[in-house]
């Protein structure tokens, strides 16, 4: 089982391959957040987020762990963006790696809502340059 | 002991500021914090008084001792993802 974290400066790149060896799982998940152009009924151009660190990689770790252990996980893999990821960029994966669907997918919901709610990181929604006249 | 608690986002924002300096007496406790940042923005007493505070980046609880030198960091309206 392993849990692994990375903190990654601007927009995501593609998806990491597969981390256990494939006979150990029967089910993968690879969930990315994506930034959207409206944010709360205003288009913005980006998000730029602040990571507080170590603490935000400390608790992600820990979190990603958390659910290893409840959850019979394989492996987690979570990769966050600090500062600016443009509309359309990914921002946010959570790579999960169970022996049968339900566990992983009940991994995936608990450690996004646990994330959002305790982990020191923020987001600020960037607004659209104004038009030129 | 004076303290400089980090805040971040929104409120960072809404204060102007990436710190709050705080005075409190020696072997005062995270609750004492919470209560002198209530005390410096009386408009948001409340919320100060119920914020996570975070020592040296681990969560403590309130009637935890700071030591000078602490880091003080306020984990609150937080949303990564």
């Amino acid at each position: 089982m392993s849990a692994t974290v990375r903190i990654i400066d601007g927009a995501l790149g593609n998806p990491a391959p597969a981390l256990p060896p494939a006979a150990q799982f029967g089910a993968a998940i690879v969930f990315d957040g994506v930034v959207r152009a409206d944010e709360g009924g205003r288009t913005i151009r980006a998000l730029a987020y602040e990571v507080y660190e170590p603490m935000a990689s400390n608790m992600l770790t820990e979190l990603g762990r958390e659910m290893l252990a409840k959850h019979g996980l394989v492996a987690i893999m979570v990769e966050h963006s600090r500062g600016e990821v443009p509309v359309g960029q990914r921002s946010f994966r959570l790579t999960v790696h169970a022996l049968h669907r339900a566990e992983a997918l009940a991994a995936v919901g608990e450690f996004i809502d646990r994330m959002k709610r305790d982990v020191p990181i923020w987001k600020t929604a960037l607004d659209e340059a104004p038009m030129a006249s | 002991m004076v303290f400089r608690v980090l805040i971040f986002g929104s409120l960072a924002r809404e204060l102007s500021c990436v710190s709050i300096a705080v005075d409190v007496p020696d072997n005062a406790s995270v609750r004492d914090v919470n209560e002198a940042l209530a005390a410096c923005h009386p408009h948001k007493a409340t919320f100060f008084r119920g914020a996570r505070l975070a020592v040296n980046h681990s969560f403590r609880s309130a009637d935890a001792l700071l030591r000078a030198g602490d880091e003080i960091a306020l984990v609150e309206l937080v949303g990564g993802g």
